[in-house]
C-alpha cells in the first residue's frame, strides 16, 4: 500500500515536471504552424523558452494601487496548475487520482481563473476590467459544460477519477465507445478553446486592447510574474490537451510499469498532443475570431452538446 | 459485421439525425439550412440501410436509397435553387435567442424521451431506443417552425419533422409497407415542389418572406 503511494507519487511528480517543460514548445510549434498557414518563417518553436528566460531575469513592476491580490496571484496561478497536473494522467496512469477525482480538478482550475480575474480588475486598469467580466461570460457557460462532457466519461467508467477513467477505457478497448464519447469529445473541445482563449474566443496574439480577454487581465503584469502568469497558461493548455487526449482517446497510455509500455505511453501521448495542437493551430488559422456577442451562441452549442452526451448515455 | 458494432453504427446515427436538428435550430443562413438539413438526410438514408442490412428486409433497402435520392439530392437542390431565385439570405433574427432555442430544445429532447419511455420498456427491437430520438426531432421541428419568421426555414422545419416521422416509423416498425413508404417519398417530394412554388410567390407579391405580413390578409 505504502509501496504503491510511493510509486504513484513517483509517476506524479515525473508527469508534473514533463508537462511544465513541454508547454512552451507546444505553444511554440503552434505558432510556427500558424506562421507557415500565413506563409511567414515565423520564430523558432523554442521562443516561448527564450521569452521565458528573458521574463524571469527581469525585475517586475506593480501598479501602487495594486494590493496583495495582485502579487499573490501568480503563485496562486502556477501552484493551481502544479496541483491539477499531479492529479492528470500524462503518460501513465499512475498519478496522483486518488487524492482528488475530476470535481476536484475542475474547480482548482476555476480557483486559477477567479484569481486572474480579480487581478485583472485589482490594478485599477481599464483593459483589465473588461477582460475580467468577458472572462467570467465566457466561463460562465464553458464551466459546466466541461463538467458534463467529462461526467459523460464517468457515466460509461463508473467512475469519477481522471487516471481511472482512462485507465479502464486503456484496458477494456473500443468495447466502450459510445455514440456518447463523439458528443463529449466535440463538446470538451470547444471548452479547451474557449478556456485557453484560442481563436474563435479570443486571439492570443492580439495587439488590440479592446479584443482581449485572456490577455486584457495580464497587462498590468510584468518581469517574473508575467513569466509565471504565461507559464501557467501554457501549462494549462497542455493539460487540457493532456485531459482530451487521456480521458477520449487514451489507447496507448501506459497501464503497467514495463519500460516497454512507459516507452508507447510517452509516443503515444505526445503524438496527440501534437495532433490536438495541429487542430488548434489549423482552426485558428481558418476561422477568424468570433464577435464577442455571438460567442453564446457557441457556447451554448457546446453545452447543449456535452447535455446531449450525457442524456445519450441514458437514451441509447 | 458484429451485432454489437451494427447496434452502436445505427444508435450513432440516430444520435447524428439529432445532432443535425441541433444544428438547424443553431442555424440562420439559408443556405447552411439546407445543407444541414441534406446531412441530416443522409444519416436518415444511412440509418435505413443499416436496418435493412440488420433485419434483412429487402423493402428497407429500397426506401433508404429512395431517401438518399430524394431527401438528400433532389430535395436540397431544388431548395437550394429556389433560394438564389428569390435571393433570401440569412433568417430575420429569431423570435427566440439562440442559445436560449437550443436550451427548449434540449427540454425537448428530454420530453421526448419520457414520451417514448414506456414504449422502450416494453420493446425488444434494437432500434426502440430511436423512438426517443425521434419523438425530439419532431418536436424540434415544431419548434423550429413556430421560431422563425421566413417561409423558407419553415419549409426546412417541415420536412423535419417529416424525417423525425420516418425515423420513428422505421424504428417502432421496421418500415411500413412499401407502398405506404412510396406514397409518403411522393407526398413530401410534391409538397416541397408546391411549397417551392408557393414562397416564391409570397416572395413576390409581398416582397420579403417574412411571414408576420401574411396576417395583413383579408379576403
Amino acid at each position: 500500500m505504502v509501496q504503491d503511494v510511493l510509486l504513484n507519487s513517483l509517476f506524479a511528480a515525473l508527469q508534473a515536471v514533463t508537462m511544465f517543460a513541454l508547454s512552451p514548445l507546444i505553444i511554440g510549434i503552434i505558432r510556427k504552424v500558424k506562421a507557415w498557414f500565413q506563409s511567414r518563417k515565423g520564430s523558432s518553436i523554442w521562443q516561448p523558452y527564450y521569452d521565458l528566460a528573458k521574463l524571469l531575469r527581469k525585475d517586475s513592476t506593480m501598479s501602487k494601487d495594486a494590493s496583495w491580490i495582485s502579487r499573490a496571484t501568480p503563485y496562486i496561478a502556477i501552484a493551481s496548475v502544479g496541483v491539477v497536473a499531479l492529479m492528470v494522467p500524462f503518460f501513465t496512469t499512475y498519478s496522483l487520482g486518488f487524492v482528488g477525482d475530476l470535481i476536484v480538478v475542475v474547480y482548482l482550475l476555476a480557483l486559477f481563473r477567479f484569481f486572474m480575474v480579480l487581478a485583472g480588475m485589482d490594478a485599477g486598469s481599464t483593459f483589465g476590467g473588461m477582460g475580467s467580466s468577458r472572462e467570467m461570460m465566457v466561463s460562465s457557460i464553458v464551466e459546466p459544460t466541461m463538467l458534463l462532457a467529462i461526467f459523460t466519461m464517468a457515466l460509461i467508467t463508473g467512475t469519477t477519477t481522471l487516471s481511472s477513467i482512462s485507465y479502464s477505457l486503456a484496458v477494456t478497448g473500443p468495447d466502450l465507445v459510445r455514440p456518447a464519447l463523439f458528443l463529449a469529445l466535440a463538446a470538451f473541445f470547444i471548452s479547451l478553446l474557449a478556456e485557453n482563449a484560442r481563436v474563435p474566443v479570443d486571439n492570443p496574439a492580439t495587439h488590440l486592447e479592446l479584443t482581449m480577454i485572456h490577455e486584457g487581465m495580464l497587462l498590468e503584469y510584468s518581469g517574473k510574474q508575467l513569466a509565471l502568469m504565461e507559464w501557467a497558461s501554457w501549462t494549462k493548455f497542455l493539460l487540457f490537451s493532456a485531459i482530451l487526449a487521456n480521458v477520449f482517446f487514451p489507447w496507448g497510455i501506459a497501464t503497467d510499469l514495463s519500460a516497454l509500455g512507459m516507452a508507447v505511453g510517452v509516443i503515444a501521448i505526445i503524438a496527440k498532443v501534437l495532433v490536438i495542437a495541429l487542430a488548434v493551430a489549423l482552426i485558428e488559422s481558418g476561422t477568424s475570431k468570433m464577435r464577442l456577442f455571438r460567442l453564446p451562441n457557441l457556447l451554448t452549442e457546446s453545452f447543449t452538446l456535452a447535455l446531449l452526451a450525457v442524456m445519450s448515455f441514458y437514451i441509447l | 459485421m458484429t451485432q454489437e458494432l451494427l447496434t452502436d453504427t445505427i444508435n450513432g446515427l440516430a444520435a447524428i439525425v439529432l445532432l443535425t436538428s441541433f444544428f438547424l435550430v443553431a442555424n440562420t443562413r439559408m443556405h447552411q439550412l439546407v445543407r444541414t438539413f441534406t446531412l441530416q438526410s443522409l444519416a436518415l438514408g444511412l440509418f435505413a440501410f443499416f436496418v435493412a442490412y440488420y433485419t434483412g428486409a429487402e423493402h428497407i433497402y429500397l426506401v433508404a436509397v429512395l431517401t438518399i435520392i430524394i431527401k438528400a439530392i433532389i430535395i436540397p437542390r431544388f431548395l437550394d435553387y429556389t433560394i438564389e431565385k428569390i435571393q433570401v439570405k440569412k433568417e430575420v433574427e429569431p423570435l427566440v435567442g439562440i442559445p436560449l432555442s437550443l436550451l427548449i430544445c434540449t427540454g425537448l429532447a428530454f420530453i421526448g424521451y419520457y414520451i417514448a419511455e414506456p414504449v422502450i420498456a416494453n420493446g425488444n427491437i434494437i432500434t426502440k431506443n430511436c423512438l426517443a430520438i425521434s419523438v425530439a426531432v419532431v418536436l424540434i421541428g415544431f419548434y423550429l417552425m413556430a421560431s422563425r419568421r421566413k417561409a423558407m426555414s419553415e419549409v426546412v422545419a417541415l420536412l423535419v419533422i417529416e424525417n423525425g416521422l420516418f425515423l420513428a416509423a422505421i424504428s417502432i416498425t421496421y418500415g411500413m409497407p412499401l407502398i405506404v413508404e412510396l406514397g409518403i417519398f411522393f407526398d413530401v417530394f410534391v409538397t416541397v415542389l408546391i411549397m417551392g412554388v408557393f414562397v416564391f410567390k409570397i416572395n413576390r407579391t409581398f416582397e420579403t418572406l417574412d411571414t408576420r405580413f401574411m396576417r395583413r390578409l383579408r379576403d
